[in-house]
């Protein structure tokens, strides 16, 4: 008998974010017969879908151990790089792309650099270059919004394809690569091993460093997507734009199961996480709750989602 | 009747409906050192963890000085008088020897009696700590941090702790495991000592010699049924492997007829500042060479070096005659040198992965197809690796924390064996593995022998190392004191050299 | 951690005054006597700030004193050091552009004990200090819902977007928002929340509303510009911006450019140039212990697309 419920207990656990986004959709269905349209679930994949991004990437850092708190500096400097490029009629749409995910690129790299050559700990090196990246932000843009962008590049952000919005459609193709690379490439599998148990992967013959590496420079490229989207949303490039989005990327991922230890986490989870926070805040507007109890909501959530997930873990 | 102190009538307990504690019945008496044995998984630690409190058994009865120990929880039965002394020692480091000793009694001993009630008074419990130091013949200023002591002093301020709790029954789980040779010694004494005292111990140990030297009783346990009770003297060590396993083991170390081949790994000369120097020697393909020691002889150091995981201060490696550097694993294993690491959990496999992600995580390069993991070829290695190394499991997803510790070693193998070595070093390779398994590795290091393998094993087991090897390194302090033949090495020979 | 920030943040702070100070005594020797201005601004991340300050830098070059201008990070208590560095420096009068009513007021305190004049900029402190120089953020809220008013005829379903929750300039022009609405019954008001001051928020915000009140919504007033235009945004995706109007405060030049091209209905200017000549005025004024205005209020103006031809450069 006991050994039942324990089992029951256990399965509810694993699944448990699962269930309570289920749930939550079912009783918000109901109780606002706004919320369950078509263009409302748009919107909501929409907005969700710059957090979601930068999840993802965060993902990968945790789940080889590390941590990223330079996520939202790097949103601004992506943004900013690919606003200045995007100006209309200065240069074709590819070069404020490139230039953007350029910038994200080297910053992750330089992340992912500093942490394998000096041992310092990821949370202090990527303090350091959160407070950085917000430098040149503001150095790059002269401190001001740069605005005055091109229509094609406005459309990553506001355009429509076949009705569906242009960054769910990214949001998608992300999820969908980054899977990939999670399961099916051997980067994946050593990202794993690293977080894992470091000292092993390394007897193993993995090169640690290389590892994270590409994880942080990853994380740099989907940052700079998460720009570059936010850039073409708002259509200006802002250089105090995405403080705070660090917190709410790695809530998401947190909130998805990825433990915080590393060796376990998955995209699928990242992704259900960031749409649990987008729901829940296109909700409390839906419902015109004031913000003060929509920021005790947000944390009771999180909280209560890692302890359900702990349920199904604790064997 | 003798004076039992502790009488265990027909206990049973089950997990999710699985007998851990089948019918278990066992007697203490007063002033005896009771050794426990079994495989793992036989249900020692289940059996104690309720004995002191930490499980409820389903059916059964615990008398204890004559009373009922019904329903205690780990207070209780600490206030009753039996306290257990872990494997893994349970201590705060930032605190004094005398904190720890009084940890959670601090309200009975160490409080002040003045105006501000609830001051701590450590003068007091470092008086009293100095006392039963003192008669433990202990050597240890109580007001020192734990974290400043070895791992055999904290033992013993456990062991005080225990005394100052006025336990009536100790339970040592795997004392020495982590403890050098002399400081067994002193343990063995303190043992004796509280022998005299009236105080009766269980005693828990895989180390049959200890056994033999330190109980009276033996009392046996296998897949959670009681096996039989005896005194130690009218055991010897087969028939307590048989009593263990349930089956006579007529010889513990295969035979081996490997032909020795050419010369794979010679090394020069090693030196690694503070940690060992001038060491030579050569492994040949199909010989196993064994490098024998007391702990702290700068074995596993060697190793460690050939393998990569620690930079070496000079000499030279050659790989079948070639001169290689060899400055991190990954080039061990390129130049085909496998390592199987005495520390399994901190450098053998990935606990929160899959048996096949972990035996096949050193040689993924057979299993790429671009940057993509080729799933098959990954299976089919598995599966023949799950086969030949027979690693018990529900399937090669299994993760690997929840193997038993024989499985989980030769998953490692396993994963060093997929890489394809030439070489490959085992260090304590049936460390924490149990009787069975222990028979299936050696019977595997004779078949890869065989196979044309070059082997250096290391082992704190004298009989393992005398059964196994070709030929036997002795090591003492970092010094390379002897080169042995099979036919030449005994046991006294061995640690004349290891102790000079 | 954070005692070797704020360790880092006092060597750089000497070392910044340090500089200042070797400046002050070259050019001193050449110009004789000439007045030192020390300034502190809220955020130099912020566009309106940051036009307040060039004014002020402008000013200061036209009277012929110098000016040291720190960023005070939106943080209150590094702005409370600054102050006090600037009267160790002893400077002839302090502008601070306040980072919070309560938290900043001991700053003005220790000035006034320095004997220093100090002139609060844009916003207020609780304590009282020499002088205030800037717009009552009340009015530009009263202008804002009275244009609004005019436009529906007095009758129609109102959004309102707020900024910070709890700041000064948030409290008021929710103050002034709500006088109007009180004065006009036949305006309602639908829903409000929090755009944070930020752009994306606000777009955010808008899209979840356009989904619970669609044809509803007949205006937004929105606390900044940047929100306003994230309300725009939201309004043109979603194809209805033709039937709501937005109106929002601060004139920022992407906001008199949408002004200009019609997206965005009306904006409310407060007038940086204005406020930041008048501060280093009052403060060179007040330095030389001259007569001076004790409250110097630069009167708002509404910006529609009939007069902002006035306000783009």
């Amino acid at each position: 008998m006991l050994s039942t419920q324990n089992f029951r207990f256990t399965k509810v656990g694993q699944y448990g974010i699962y269930l309570a986004f289920l749930i939550l959709c079912v009783v918000l269905a109901f109780s606002t017969p706004r919320f369950f349209t078509v263009s409302n679930l748009l919107i909501i994949g929409t907005q969700v879908s710059i957090n979601a991004l930068l999840a993802f990437g965060v993902t990968f850092v945790i789940i080889t151990g590390g941590i990223d708190l330079s996520l939202g500096s790097m949103v601004a400097v992506t943004g900013v790089v690919a606003a200045t490029f995007a100006h209309p009629d200065t240069y074709p749409l590819a070069v404020p792309l490139l230039a953007g995910i350029g910038s994200g690129l080297l910053f992750g790299a330089f992340n992912g650099l500093v942490i394998t050559k000096s041992k310092v700990p990821p949370f202090i090196v990527t303090l350091g270059t959160m407070t950085i990246g917000r430098g040149l932000a503001l150095i790059i843009s002269k401190g001001r919004p740069v605005s005055n962008l091109s229509d094609t590049f406005n459309f990553i952000g506001g355009g429509n394809v076949f009705g569906i919005p242009f960054p769910i459609i990214i949001l998608i193709v992300a999820f969908i690569v980054c899977t990939v690379i999670l399961n099916k490439t051997v980067l994946g599998r050593y990202m794993y091993a690293v977080g894992g148990n470091e000292s092993a992967a390394r007897a193993s013959g993995i090169r640690v460093g290389n590892v994270k590496m590409w994880v942080y420079t990853i994380c740099g490229i989907l940052s700079a997507m998460g720009g570059i989207l936010l850039t073409a949303r708002i259509t200006t490039g802002q250089p105090n734009a995405g403080a705070g989005f660090e917190l709410d990327a790695i809530a998401a991922a947190i909130i998805g199961g990825t433990s915080t230890s590393g060796g376990t986490g998955t995209m699928t989870g990242t992704l259900i996480g960031a749409l649990l926070i987008g729901v829940i805040s296109n909700s409390l507007d839906l419902l015109n709750v004031t913000s003060y109890y929509q920021q005790v909501v947000m944390g009771v959530i999180i909280i209560g989602a890692v302890v359900l997930d702990g349920f199904g873990k604790k064997d | 009747m003798p004076d039992f102190i502790l009488t265990v009538n027909q206990l049973s307990k089950s997990f999710s409906g699985i007998k851990a504690l089948d019918n278990i019945s066992f007697n203490l008496r007063r002033g005896e050192v009771h050794a426990l044995m079994g495989e793992n998984g036989a249900g020692k630690s289940t059996f104690m963890k309720i004995l002191i409190g930490l499980l409820t058994p389903d059916s059964g009865e615990i008398v204890f000085e004559g009373k009922n120990l019904h329903d205690s929880n780990v207070g209780d039965t600490l206030k009753k008088g039996i306290s257990m002394i872990h494997q893994e020692i349970l201590i705060v480091p930032e605190l004094t020897v005398a904190q720890n000793i009084f940890l959670g009694r601090e309200k009975a001993f160490g409080v002040k009696r003045g105006w501000i009630p609830g001051l701590l008074d450590d003068s007091a419990i470092n008086e009293k700590s100095a006392q039963i130091l003192q008669q433990l013949g202990v050597d240890i200023s109580p007001d020192i941090k734990m974290k400043h002591l070895s791992v055999a002093q904290m033992q013993m301020v456990e062991i005080a702790k225990a005394i100052s709790n006025e336990a009536k029954v100790i339970i040592m789980d795997e004392p020495t495991s982590a403890i050098s040779d002399k400081e067994v010694e002193m343990l063995f004494k303190m043992i004796r000592d509280l022998k005299s005292k009236g105080v009766s111990i269980i005693y828990i140990s895989h180390k049959m010699d200890e056994i033999f030297r330190i109980s009276d009783t033996i009392t046996v346990l296998r897949d959670g049924k009681y096996i039989g009770t005896k005194s130690a003297e009218e055991l010897d060590h087969n028939s307590l492997i048989a009593m263990m396993v349930g089956r006579e083991i007529g010889q513990m170390f295969p035979e081996g007829n490997a032909s020795i081949g050419e010369e794979v790994l010679s090394v020069e000369n090693l030196g690694k500042k503070g940690k060992f120097a001038n060491i030579s020697f050569k492994v040949h393909a199909g010989e196993i060479v064994g490098l024998a020691g007391l702990m702290g002889a700068g074995r596993t150091e060697i190793a460690r070096a050939i393998f990569g995981l620690d930079k070496m201060d000079e000499g030279m490696i050659r790989i079948s005659g070639e001169t290689v550097q060899i400055d991190s694993p990954l080039k061990a294993l390129k130049n085909g040198i496998g390592y199987v690491s005495e520390d399994r959990k901190g450098l053998g496999f990935i606990p929160r992965m899959s048996v096949k992600n972990n035996v096949t995580l050193s040689s993924m390069k057979r299993h790429q197809k671009g940057i993509f993991i080729n799933t098959k070829s990954e299976e089919a290695d598995t599966a023949q690796m799950i086969a030949d190394l027979r690693i018990k499991t529900s399937g090669m997803d299994q993760k690997v924390s929840t193997l038993s510790g024989g499985n989980q070693q030769k998953v490692v193998i396993g994963k060093v064996l997929l890489a394809a070595p030439q070489l490959i070093i085992l260090d304590e390779p049936t460390r924490g593995v149990d009787v069975g398994a222990k028979f299936e590795i050696y019977k595997l290091i004779r078949n890869l022998a065989e196979n044309g393998m070059a082997i250096i094993m290391i082992s704190s087991e004298l009989p393992e190392i005398l059964g196994m090897s070709d030929r036997i390194v002795v090591l003492s302090k970092g010094r390379q004191t002897a080169t042995l033949s099979r036919q030449e090495a005994t046991q006294e020979l061995i640690m004349r050299n290891a102790v000079v | 951690m954070k005692t070797n920030l704020i360790f880092a943040a006092l060597i750089a702070t000497v070392l910044f005054s340090g500089c200042n100070q070797s400046q002050d005594g070259s050019s001193g020797e050449s110009s004789g006597e000439k007045l030192v201005i020390g300034a502190t601004m809220l955020s130099m991340q912020n566009e309106f700030i940051v036009n307040v300050s060039d004014e002020m830098e402008a000013k200061a070059k036209e009277l012929g004193v110098e000016l040291i201008t720190v960023d005070a990070e939106r943080s209150a208590l590094k702005q409370v050091e600054q102050v006090e560095s600037f009267i160790a420096q002893g400077v002839d009068a302090i502008i601070m552009n306040p980072c919070e009513v309560e938290a900043s007021s001991p700053a003005v305190k220790l000035a006034m004990n320095a004997n220093i004049p100090i002139i609060n900029v844009n916003s207020e402190t609780s304590a009282k200090p020499t002088a205030f120089v800037g717009s009552d953020d009340t009015e530009s809220a009263r202008i804002a819902m009275r244009y609004l008013a005019k436009k529906l005829g007095g009758k129609g379903n109102i959004l309102m977007m707020h900024g910070f929750m709890g700041q000064a300039a948030q409290l008021k022009r929710d103050n002034g928002a709500k006088e109007i609405l009180k004065a006009n019954p036949g305006l309602k008001l639908l829903a409000e929340q929090t755009g944070e001051w930020d752009r994306a928020k606000g777009m955010s915000l808008t899209e979840n509303w356009i989904q619970s009140y669609g044809s509803q919504i007949n205006a937004i007033f929105a606390h900044n510009d940047e929100m306003g235009m994230g309300a725009v945004k939201a309004l043109e995706a979603a194809g209805i911006k033709n039937k709501v109007i937005v109106v929002s405060v601060d004139a920022i030049p992407d906001a008199l450019q949408a002004v200009k091209k019609g997206t965005l209905d009306a904006t409310v200017f407060q007038n940086a140039r204005e406020q930041g000549s008048k501060a280093i005025e009052t403060a060179v004024k007040a330095a030389k212990k001259e007569a001076f205005e004790k409250e110097a209020l630069i009167p708002f103006q509404l910006v529609t697309k009939e007069n902002v031809g006035e306000f783009l450069k």
